[in-house]
């Protein structure tokens, strides 16, 4: 382009007006972001569908699997723990006890680790396209949450069906709520981890050791009252860990049908909605970044 | 281009720069010391830091095609990204009307879905409501033309029929603001035309496209302006064709090894090139030039001088002056009827790096695609299957819309067509010459 000189001799600057044009890909303030991320939000259900149909079409039973597995890993848990071990070490209905802590804690698990590399899976979508970044980890939670259903489906049925049969009470429906609560706590999870695991990529192989820790810790395959009996302390500060406090929750209310602690439900309540908030605004606080990988 | 500058611009960059730090095994690049140790840890010879752009100033307007060509790693799509907004810019600001799309080599598409399914998740990322991604479903299966291989899984098609796809998918949402990086190159010729008519619909809309392609026809073909880019900056803007014909006649020489003639002609050009600013008057500067500070009448009053102060009486001794033999004696009023006009501040907009009260925006509004939201797409007979109605239906010209747009497209159509049978006919012409 030719210099543009004006009269004086100085070369002039074009002056555009910036009126009507905004920063492109900034961070939105809470609300708008949160209205993006409400219209997107039939996006976000189509997506983890396709993601879920696309993993199950490669194989030849399909949709099949999402009841199959269960079924299948109930049967080699009854199998092992209940026929040839026998065990019930002070536990009644064993087998249900476990079957309940594998399924309960395998949804968050996957939530965890899905959510860790959320942002790195969808590097080609935050290259395409425009959108509420938070979208990605809630995508993952809601994928798993799709394959949690079938699971939670088969779980209610087996303990229906296969003896020792348990009683059935009105607590049944008390296993929405808590699933309503692991999930507000799963999604602030997704969050939390998919900018940590965005920033530090070596916290993928990390999440493995820290989710099987997770595990035994909640007393999935053991009571952890039995067992931390003589760490008082240990067990004290054991009781505020979310986990234990939904797996508590669902048994008492499918398995056993008693009455949980109150103080299961206020630790659960208060873990799922301050993880919520916390995690969701340290994510979005992020929101800048995740185009940079 | 004077007519050009009367058009409201939809792209402002501003001093854009980008750096990425990356690894390298350059031998020349290794750390020393304990940098060396956490490299050999992580596995790695050493990093550097690649400047990819280098403050590039750049303003495109409404129904604006501006083609981007340059060479290998000159930062032309490290730009398109940071105008979609996919990235932020190390320093420098970009501004835009409406959300830019970027169309890349990679989308959000599923290989394991069908193409059908592919066009709704592809129009609900860009956030499209579940009716509206059903309305523009005919437009995108009447673009991408696939006929029946919409059905057929994504992952099973060719590159060229998935560029097509995704092509159509991201018109569907009609966005104002395009960002082609080099997509249009793998359709074949039935499509490339399609894809040009629709793009040139949608410059009659005001909308703006950057393309970028390394065939230099191409740009000449489709732009009204052009941007040469070369190491992070812009050396050359201006019309298309005396652009990529420089473009084209340094690549050229590059590509046959005359480094000499390449470089003189770089040098050329470089050294013509001027450094382009922008000056951006910002809204709120413009209609209130002064700042809030200095409108703001002060409390304090200011400091009388000492004298006032103690209400002294100052004594000034009088001294005649000798009057010139030519001067006459004028009698001066003591005092003026008149209030004298008080010094205003100047009402000049100032920069934005210097403006005191520069607006800061902290809830912008959501960017969106388009501005209106309804759309007029017709449906076609059988509602079930429509992707296949519509491919076999073939008849595209029944159900185009009659509106300025749609004119000012054919206009700017035909004008091509006629441009380049004039080209094959002077080609044909020189053949028979020889």
């Amino acid at each position: 382009m030719s210099e543009a000189k004006n009269p004086l001799g100085l070369s002039s600057i074009p002056s555009v007006s910036s009126e009507g044009l905004v920063p492109v890909g900034r961070r939105t303030s809470l609300s708008s972001y949160l209205a993006a991320l409400w219209n997107r939000r039939h996006f976000i259900i189509a997506e983890s569908r396709a993601k879920m149909s696309s993993s199950t079409r490669k194989n030849l039973l399909g949709y099949g699997w999402l009841f199959l597995n269960p079924l299948l890993s109930v049967l080699a848990y009854w199998f092992v723990f209940g026929f040839i071990l026998q065990t019930s070490r002070g536990i009644d209905n064993f087998v249900g006890f476990l079957v309940i802590g594998v399924f309960v804690f395998g949804y968050t698990g996957k939530c965890m680790t899905g959510g860790t590399g959320s942002i790195r899976s969808g590097a080609s979508m935050i290259k395409g396209f425009q959108f509420p970044r938070a979208a990605l980890p809630i995508s993952t939670v809601v994928r798993n949450f799709l394959d949690f259903m079938p699971t939670l489906l088969v779980m209610v049925i087996v303990l229906a069906v296969v003896p020792p049969l348990e009683v059935i009470t009105w607590r049944v429906i008390l296993v929405i709520p808590v699933i309503v609560l692991q999930t507000f706590f799963n999604v602030g999870l997704a969050c939390l981890l998919a900018r940590l695991g965005h920033k530090i990529p070596d916290l993928t192989n990390f999440m493995s050791i820290v989710s099987r820790f997770w595990l035994y810790g909640s007393g999935v395959f053991f009571s952890i009252e039995d067992r931390l009996g003589s760490h008082p302390a240990l067990l004290e500060a054991m009781q505020y860990n979310p986990m234990h406090a939904y797996l508590t929750l669902v048994r008492n209310s499918l398995l056993y049908g008693v009455d949980s602690d109150p103080k299961m439900w206020i630790v659960g309540a208060v873990w799922a909605f301050g993880l919520l908030i916390v995690g969701f605004l340290f994510f979005w606080r992020g929101e800048e970044n995740y185009g940079r990988l | 281009m004077v007519d050009s500058e009367i058009q409201e611009p939809n792209i402002i960059a501003e001093n854009v720069q980008v750096r990425y730090t990356v690894n390298t095994n350059d031998p020349s690049q290794r750390a020393t010391g304990l940098r060396r140790l956490s490299n050999a840890v992580a596995g790695r010879a050493g990093q550097t830091t690649v400047r990819a752009l280098r403050g590039v100033n750049f303003v495109a307007r409404e129904g604006e095609m501006v083609g981007i060509v340059g060479a290998n790693g000159s930062g032309k799509s490290t730009f398109l990204r940071n105008v979609a907004g996919v990235e932020q810019p190390d320093r420098g600001r970009i501004l835009v009307r409406y959300q830019p799309l970027l169309l890349g080599v990679s989308a959000a598409l599923q290989p394991a879905l069908s193409g059908s399914e592919n066009v709704r998740l592809g129009c609900l990322a860009m956030g499209l409501s579940p009716e509206e991604a059903e309305d523009a479903f005919d437009y995108v299966v009447e673009l991408s033309a696939l006929g029946a291989a919409i059905h057929r899984p994504m992952g099973t098609y060719s590159s060229g029929m998935g560029a097509r796809l995704r092509f159509a998918i991201a018109l569907a949402a009609r966005p104002k603001i395009m960002l082609i990086d080099e997509a249009l190159s793998t359709g074949d010729a039935t499509f490339a035309e399609r894809s040009e008519r629709a793009m040139d619909e949608l410059l009659a809309e005001a909308g703006t496209v950057l393309l970028v392609n390394h065939a230099a026809k191409v740009i000449q073909e489709l732009c009204t302006r052009a941007v040469w880019m070369h190491r992070g900056e812009i050396l050359m803007n201006g019309p298309a064709e005396a652009v990529a014909e420089k473009y084209r006649w340094w690549a050229w020489n590059v590509a046959k090894g005359k480094e000499d003639i390449a470089d003189k002609l770089l040098a050329d050009v470089m050294s013509n090139a001027v450094k382009e600013e922008i000056n951006i008057l910002e809204p709120e500067l413009i209609k209130n030039p002064i700042p809030r500070h200095a409108a703001r009448p002060s409390k304090k009053k200011a400091a009388r001088a000492r004298h006032v102060k103690r209400q002294d009486t100052v004594v000034v001794e009088e001294t005649p002056t000798p009057m010139l033999a030519a001067a006459e004696e004028q009698v001066w009023p003591k005092t003026f009827d008149a209030e004298m006009p008080k010094a205003k501040f100047p009402s000049l907009p100032k920069p934005a790096s210097q403006a005191v009260s520069a607006p800061r925006i902290t809830d912008s509004p959501p960017l969106r695609l388009n501005p209106r939201k309804s759309r007029v797409v017709l449906r076609a007979a059988n509602p079930n299957d429509r992707a296949s109605s519509v491919a076999a239906a073939d008849d595209f010209t029944g159900r185009r819309l009659a509106s300025r747009a749609r004119k000012i497209a054919d206009e700017r159509y035909e004008e091509r067509q006629r441009l380049r049978q004039e080209d094959e006919t002077s080609a044909v012409h020189q053949d028979s010459n020889r």
